[in-house]
């Protein structure tokens, strides 16, 4: 049985009170790492292989040694909470039933980073989870963990995917609309008020303090060779036991899968998408690729959030397109012209054939206008939103077609 | 300074230089719509990409800082597909207004998609609609259907007028330009968003549908409103005088001028012009005899002046100047008034409310020529001329320009210096109280019916050349003056101003050294402001 | 927790204490206007809603040009600009909740409330809404109605749920 690194503490119901957290393993990875030097703690994280959990699967140690070394003025630590990416969840657990793990996660992320300020952006629709989480670092500052040196404040976002996305996020944080901001300069030089940031995803920091209490060298040996550790998968759509399940990040689709108690509805698998809504869909004979950063890379889709979605062969995939197709054109924050103008385009072409409306173009439409625009925004909003443009309609093109007159 | 090359031509650029200004000092013209040199980046209309070598993939050049030894490439294949791309982007929702838009013939999107565009467009859904012709304030109306969302007008707002009115509201293909519900936007400099808007977004309520911009004209001048001297561009209508009502001058547009304007013109400078083609313009020269006046031949109108300079002692004779006035015609005048020892002189009028002004462009001197009426003589107020009037030392009066009534000049001494001077001539370009009451009125061409130079609050000379030709039998205030001149048996030995200019430069020593060629476009400042400058 | 309902238009203000709360929160930002979403959180349970004149009052909070405050509340779906009903019932219709059912979730309350999504009902007691994920995903199909997530709907449920709210 796989080890249960990051889910431990979940099944006591008072799992998000200090009390309950310290009577576990406490903050004793904390006090470990108060002794360690901030490069030290760096290096400990990059020898576990550590990757960013949020989505982009970014290597968390070397974007924590990005930080200017000379840099005189202030470092801010940002927590991305703005869970958002259909199909995942795990955040929201790790918020309403372990909030301690991420505050200590942060505690140390912080020295690493030389931070002596963090923020904590939860999503606005997130009450409970933002509840239970300020409630744990009022314990922490009634307790002296924060406030002797570093200093968190816990934010509310107020409905927008965007503010998932590193440096929307740090726009809204500053008060604007969560428009991304045009790189470089990357926020590691200059973030959140113009200042050095580092924002990580809730579980990456939730993996920290296991990583520096019980070794790099054993969260790297848990994973697989370019990633160490064990990540929570939230399973849902068509499964019998959909739920957050945590697995080393070498577990296959299909293992997952198993364990989320097999196909439900007709039984037979006919899609899964692997990593959020962002990801490009797989079909039912490529379930036996390992659910890490390179092994979804490797066959052209991403693990990104690991929300992983299960449809059976009763799904409607144009159907499924459309529902994404609106949501990437809802949450377009409009910066850039070819987000904004073609999300909405998309949508509406993906509508018209699902209603029995389409034209025989559309598809090599759709298709040409996703492949012109990659690459070319502000940010990845976009990216994420041709994943599932230009595999659904790819690797099920004659459902598309069968419902075109005169395809 | 870093090297680089662009399109295979190395170019040397200033440290900090985007891709875009240095692409510009190579010659190169990399397309954009957001990118403003005076504005932060935005980086949001995605058509400036470039393709660098070994850089993955195009990258935009507004946000890429030139680098030594970096080697660019705007034509490539790839980067011409991502322009049709990003035009196509640009296309989906817009409006297709182009034969009831304003912009017509000066769009960005027209332009840029004629030269890069796909053609063919394929966007067969219903476009989002948003509201249309919505003003914004007196002088800027907006279609948010034709906004192609670059933001420029919004950082206007934030970081040159400091005054935030616009805003980006909702978000996705939804997002819309517009002001805070029951707000306006009426800061002094709103028409520049104009200007900077690429599209038909954001068009001129006082140009509106007057005269496709095809059929105008350009002629490079100077704004006479204050004492800035923002350079401008006169736009007329020579062609299609059926459109605008006849109007002659469309509108007026900044010209970039890095000392003096930079990108800008204020509102007030901008629509100042109506009075060139209004209906009470002096069209001819007149003789007021009784109460009534008649149209007369300039000869006769000449004649009084010089009958008046012949017969009269020198300190018999007052002339009011104005610092509206060119260089050249007050040269001219004290070619005329000089040898006869005439100097009871003056120019300023000081105005009966002071006039506003700011820390950016405007000015509380209206008058575009101070500097140069001080330098030329005509610097005293004009109330120690008024007083010599109703002293009753003087016969003989010659105003330039001014409404007297208008100014801070007493009005029982200005009725009294007209009830007992002999001959008061007007030489202006429109009606006003003083016309009416002056003996001879000699019609002047105003600023943009013929050239000369002004000089600025910080002593900058600069050329404004002539757009359209005078109305009725208007002149040229110094070619009134060679008039006089010539009938009085001497030369101004000047038939172009250029010729006069010439003259003035050698006579004035604060002038000396410049010439119309020197003054080019920018202008050029006198010797001894260009050794005060820092 | 119940809505507030719309303030009168001329009265307007924070009281001494909730500015005195304004100002706390500006401090823990580097630049105070990082205060701008947690205060106009503040300003919607004060007022119901953010109306125009919530904006401009909380522009001069933050010394920033209303129409910056108009473009902060228009980009975020939490934020009303007109008063809502007392509740709100806000129906997640993204995948994994399509693929249990949402649409049928959905359907249901349009019948029973008699309105479509976006819309109040007359009695000013609910505003229905469709949004995007809420990330309940492995309780789909689901609503958050008011603050909390409601799991797992059938039909029944709902019937439960709005009989329970005023």
């Amino acid at each position: 049985m796989a080890e249960i690194v990051l889910m431990r503490n979940f099944s006591n119901a008072e799992s998000h009170t200090l009390a309950a957290y310290r009577a576990g393993s406490g903050y004793a990875a904390w006090d470990k790492a108060r002794t360690m030097e901030p490069a030290a703690i760096t290096e400990e994280v990059k020898k576990a292989n550590l990757r960013g959990l949020g989505g982009a699967g970014f290597p968390t140690g070397a974007k924590w040694s990005f930080i200017p070394k000379n840099h005189t003025g202030p470092v801010y630590l940002v927590v991305n909470a703005d869970e958002g990416e259909p199909g995942t969840f795990k955040d929201r657990y790790l918020l309403e039933r372990d909030p301690h793990a991420l505050i200590e996660g942060m505690l140390i992320a912080a020295r690493a980073i030389r931070s002596a300020k963090g923020f904590v952006y939860i999503r606005g629709e997130y009450v409970q989870p933002w509840r239970r989480f300020s409630g744990a670092v009022k314990e922490a500052y009634d307790t002296g963990l924060l406030g002797q040196g570093f200093d968190v404040v816990v934010h509310r976002g107020a409905g927008a995917y965007i503010c998932g996305e590193e440096t929307g996020l740090l726009s809204s944080l500053e008060g604007k609309k969560g428009w991304p901001k045009i790189k470089p300069p990357f926020p590691a030089i200059k973030g959140a008020f113009g200042q050095p940031t580092i924002v990580n995803n809730v579980e990456t920091l939730c993996c920290v303090p296991p990583i520096v209490a019980r070794g790099a060298e054993w969260f790297a040996g848990l994973g697989t060779k370019t990633q160490g550790g064990t990540r929570m998968y939230s399973v849902s759509g068509r499964v019998k036991k959909p739920a957050v399940y945590e697995a080393p990040v070498s577990i296959t689709l299909r293992q997952l899968i198993e364990m989320a108690g097999g196909v439900s509805g007709t039984g037979r698998l006919k899609a899964v998408v692997p990593g959020g809504g962002s990801a490009a869909i797989l079909t039912a004979d490529e379930i036996d690729v390992t659910m890490d950063v390179d092994g979804l890379k490797n066959v052209g889709s991403m693990i990104g959030s690991a929300g992983v979605i299960v449809m059976d062969d009763s799904v409607s995939i144009p159907e499924a397109l459309m529902v994404l197709a609106r949501f990437y054109a809802h949450e377009s924050c409009g910066q850039c012209t070819p987000c904004r103008e073609s999300t909405g385009w998309i949508y509406k072409m993906v509508h018209r054939i699902v209603e029995g409306r389409g034209h025989k173009d559309d598809l090599d439409t759709i298709l040409d206008v996703a492949k012109r625009g990659a690459g070319t925004t502000i940010c990845a909003f976009y990216d994420g939103a041709v994943g599932p443009y230009i595999s659904y309609i790819e690797k099920f093109r004659g459902e598309f077609e069968a419902l075109i007159p005169h395809a | 300074m870093p090297k680089l090359t662009v399109n295979g031509k190395e170019v040397e650029v200033p440290a900090g230089t985007n891709l875009i200004e240095a692409a510009r000092a190579a010659g190169v013209e990399v397309p954009h719509y957001c990118y403003h040199p005076s504005l932060s980046i935005a980086g949001q209309c995605r058509l400036c990409m470039v393709d660098i070598e070994k850089t993955p993939r195009p990258t935009i050049a507004c946000n890429t800082t030139a680098a030594d030894g970096m080697v660019v490439n705007t034509e490539t294949d790839r980067v011409r597909e991502t322009r049709k791309s990003i035009m196509e982007f640009h296309l989906i929702n817009h409006p297709l207004d182009c034969p009831v838009c304003d912009q017509a013939g000066e769009c960005w999107l027209q332009i840029y998609y004629m030269k890069h565009g796909l053609y063919d467009p394929r966007m067969k859904d219903e476009k989002v609609h948003k509201p249309k012709a919505v003003p914004l304030g007196p002088h800027v109306i907006l279609d948010a259907e034709r906004c192609i969302l670059c933001s420029r007008c919004v950082r206007f707002c934030d970081e040159i007028t400091h005054t935030g009115e616009l805003g980006i509201f909702e978000r996705g293909d939804h997002s819309e330009i517009g002001l805070f519900p029951g707000r306006e936007l009426d800061n002094k400099y709103s028409a520049n968003v104009v200007d900077i808007c690429p599209v038909g977004a954001l068009t001129d309520r006082d140009f509106r549908f007057q005269v496709r911009v095809w059929y105008l004209d350009t002629a490079k001048s100077i704004c006479p409103g204050c004492a800035r001297g923002c350079n401008i561009e006169v736009h007329v209508n020579r062609r299609r005088p059926h459109h605008a009502e006849g109007r002659r001058v469309a509108r007026l547009k900044p010209r970039f001028n890095a000392e003096v304007n930079k990108w800008w013109l204020c509102d007030a400078g901008r629509y100042g012009f109506g009075f060139a083609d209004a209906a009470d313009r002096l069209l001819a020269p007149t003789h007021k005899e009784g109460g009534s006046s008649t149209d007369v031949t300039w000869e006769q109108g000449i004649a009084a002046v010089a009958g008046a300079l012949r017969r009269l002692r020198p300190e018999q004779i007052g002339v009011i100047a104005s610092p509206k006035m060119a260089n050249e015609d007050l040269f001219a005048l004290r070619r005329l008034l000089d040898p006869r020892g005439i100097g009871q002189v003056a120019g300023q009028v000081p105005p009966r409310v002071p006039g506003d002004e700011d820390n950016f462009l405007i000015l509380a001197d209206k008058n575009p020529n101070s500097r140069g009426a001080e330098l030329l003589g005509f610097g005293a107020d004009a109330r120690t001329v008024i007083d010599a009037a109703g002293a009753r030392r003087l016969k003989f009066l010659w105003i330039f320009g001014h409404d007297l009534l208008a100014g801070a000049l007493p009005e029982r001494d200005v009725l009294e210096a007209f009830r007992v001077v002999d001959t008061v001539v007007f030489t202006g370009s429109n009606a006003n109280w003083t016309s009416a009451h002056a003996h001879w009125v000699l019609p002047a061409a105003t600023w943009v019916e013929r050239e000369g130079t002004y000089t600025n609050v910080e002593g900058r000379v600069q050329r404004f050349r002539t757009a359209i030709q005078p109305l009725g039998q208007a002149l040229a205030e110094w070619e009134i003056v060679g008039r006089v001149m010539t009938v009085l048996g001497e030369s101004l030995s000047a038939t172009r101003a250029e010729q006069l200019f010439r003259q003035l430069t050698e006579a004035v020593p604060a002038f000396a050294g410049l010439s119309y060629q020197l003054l080019g476009d920018a202008g050029q400042p006198l010797a001894g402001a260009a050794a005060a400058r820092p | 927790m119940s809505r507030a309902q719309s303030a009168p238009a001329q009265t307007i203000a924070f009281s001494e204490a909730q500015v005195a709360e304004v100002r706390r929160l500006q401090s823990l930002y580097p630049d105070p206007r990082g205060a701008l979403l947690p205060v106009l959180h503040m300003a919607q349970e004060t007022f119901g809603h953010i109306s125009l004149e919530v904006e401009d009052y909380v522009a001069t909070l933050f010394e920033l040009s209303p129409a910056h405050v108009h473009e902060v509340v228009t980009f975020y779906t939490l934020y009303f600009c007109e008063q809502p009903g007392r509740h709100i019932v806000a129906v997640c219709h993204n995948l994994s909740c399509h693929l249990a059912g949402a649409p049928k979730i959905i359907a249901h309350l349009k019948q029973k409330l008699g309105i479509e999504p976006g819309e109040t009902t007359e009695d000013g007691r609910v505003t229905f809404l469709t949004v995007e994920c809420l990330c309940a995903c492995e309780a789909a199909p689901m609503a958050q109605v008011d603050d909390r997530y409601e799991l797992n709907l059938t039909p029944e449920k709902i019937d439960r749920l709005l009989g329970e709210l005023r």
